[in-house]
């Protein structure tokens, strides 16, 4: 299943640190996530396109989970080698596009 | 309950102005708030002051004040914002002059100042070692420092660096109930209005792709609060205002770059978002509460602003027609040879509409790719290397695959934000007033 057909989600930063929201449409789709979408696989789609280590929050009470990675952006937004400014804002289709069994 | 509405007009710099003039006409907002600062405002604001004491405000304050001010007069409607930048004596200035010209004579302003903290650079504890120019520094204030303004009746107020935040929260302060936890409840209702139309539909699309209209967007309407002295609120829009209000749109916001949700570390108090809850309580409305503090924090963060030696020098060159990925492709691989004496941590290349946004994780294309761009980004040490980086990519257009063209570059300055803290003790606000004549 695309972990972006039952969540909807947002990038922001801060610094060089990169901050990824997803909130789940409904419990039972939060409960898949949270039990899916680990620490661990988290990292691995990261890691596919930028450095840093992955930190997971999962917050229950507001269906939503949280995917903070320091040192993703290098430098900051303003150091960026991507093509004009604020590429990261896309970051989250890295994990909204992620197909997971 | 006693209860203040606070909207917010703008969530950066270049933000579209006829939101915050519908939001003051309405008659319904105690203030507006123009959240209007970021690195990229404030540090031409920095350079201008070196030249002129009298620059360093936001180039776009009259542009934004002029439609705005008369209204918000006209409705008791109080302007609280950051258009100050790196000046906010002068805006006070210009703003009270802009005020004397439209006629909205005797209007009050309050500059407030003290987030310039260059002078105590030697008590600043910076995360990082410092390696280049500091152009400034600036604590993030909390909303005390805009609270005698508040309690003295200001028409506006105008500062530099506050926590976004905070420029929404100040004019809930007088009827907050003194505990931390509603101080923390304003405060995040401060964090919900601060992007403008991240909390109304903007930058939102639901999973069958279901977003606002076009016509929604170019008139999308910025949010408004009824704020409780408990610190819980209902969050609005205008009646008739274009928009998307629901806890999903909520739920987005609340999270925006706070990292942990348990720990949002604001100047006013360090928020557990954790136990909020939203509730739809009407079309477009949205009830929230449940904020609650774990302290506040007893030092400041500070941005410092370096600049750096060269430039990060950024090119693109385009291809259509059939082939038109393929000679992409070609292109890239030439420039690649061609610049294969830059350190690759200082180079990229990519495909603009196939893969320079996420890389490997973007989805292939299912069809023919009609037109393709090349970009290149280098990191140059100076403007030399940058004209040399520029020309290996318009030398395609003589040397390269058939019909590279449409080529555009620039140059942005090499800018390093550092973080840094301070004991807030040690920051000293001071509010300054002008009066339109």
């Amino acid at each position: 299943m695309r972990v972006g057909s039952i969540s909807v989600g947002r990038s922001g930063d801060k610094g060089g640190t990169l901050d990824l929201t997803l909130v789940a449409l409904d419990e039972q789709g939060y409960h898949w996530l949270e039990s899916r979408l680990t620490e661990v696989e988290a990292q691995a789609a990261i890691s596919r396109v930028m450095p840093g280590v992955l930190r997971r929050y999962p917050v229950p009470g507001l269906r939503a989970l949280k995917f903070v990675i320091e040192d993703a952006l290098p430098g900051g937004v303003y150091a960026t080698l991507h093509a004009g400014l604020h590429w990261q804002k896309a970051a989250i289709w890295v994990l909204l596009d992620l197909e997971l069994d | 309950m006693e209860h203040r509405v606070v909207a917010c007009g703008a969530g950066f710099a270049g933000d579209r102005t006829e939101p915050a003039v519908a939001l003051a006409a309405s008659g319904l907002v105690d203030a507006v708030g123009l959240e209007c600062l970021a690195e990229r405002t404030l540090v031409p604001g920095l350079r201008a002051r070196r030249t002129d004491g009298d620059a360093g405000a936001d180039p776009r304050l009259e542009r934004r004040l002029r439609p705005l001010l008369p209204v918000a007069r006209a409705n008791d409607c109080r302007i609280i914002s950051n258009l100050g930048a790196a000046n906010p004596l002068s805006a006070g200035r210009q703003i009270a002059r802009l005020a004397s010209e439209i006629g909205c004579s005797g209007l009050r302003v309050a500059a407030v100042v003290g987030d310039d903290v260059i002078a105590l650079a030697k008590h600043i504890e910076w995360q990082e070692p410092i390696v280049g120019e500091m152009l400034g520094a600036h604590a993030y204030l909390g909303a005390d420092a805009l609270r005698d303004a508040v309690d003295d009746g200001a028409h506006v107020i105008v500062t530099g660096r506050v926590a976004d935040s905070a420029l929404f929260s100040a004019e809930v302060l007088p009827i907050l109930d003194d505990n931390l936890d509603a101080l923390a409840g304003a405060t995040t209702i401060g964090h919900l209005l601060e992007c403008s139309g991240q909390l109304t539909g903007g930058n939102f699309e639901m999973p069958n792709g279901d977003s606002l209209t076009a016509q929604d967007f170019a008139e999308l309407g910025f949010p408004l609060a009824h704020v409780r002295s408990d610190g819980s609120a209902d969050l609005a829009l205008l009646d008739g205002a274009p928009g998307r209000i629901d806890i999903l749109t909520c739920t987005l916001q609340l999270l925006y770059e706070v990292h942990d949700p348990s720990a949002y570390i604001t100047p006013d108090a360090i928020l557990d978002l954790t136990g909020i809850r939203f509730e739809e309580i009407g079309p477009n409305r949205v009830r929230v509460s449940g904020a609650r503090a774990r302290g506040r924090p007893t030092r400041l963060k500070v941005s410092g602003f370096v600049e750096q030696p060269g430039f990060v020098a950024d090119i693109e060159i385009g291809y259509a027609g059939t082939h038109a990925l393929q000679r992409g492709r070609v292109a890239a691989d030439a420039l690649r040879m061609r610049l294969d004496n830059l350190p690759q941590k200082d180079l990229r290349i990519d495909l603009v509409g196939v893969d320079s946004t996420l890389g490997s994780a973007s989805l292939p294309s299912p069809n023919r790719t009609p037109e393709v761009r090349v970009h290149v980004s280098a990191r140059c040490s100076d403007a030399q290397m940058a004209q040399i980086v520029e020309d290996e990519v318009y030398s395609l257009t003589l040397s390269g695959p058939a019909g590279g063209g449409s080529v555009r570059s620039e140059r942005r300055p090499s800018l390093a934000v550092v973080d840094g803290f301070i004991d807030r003790d040690l920051v000293k606000t001071e509010t300054v007033w002008e009066r339109a004549s």
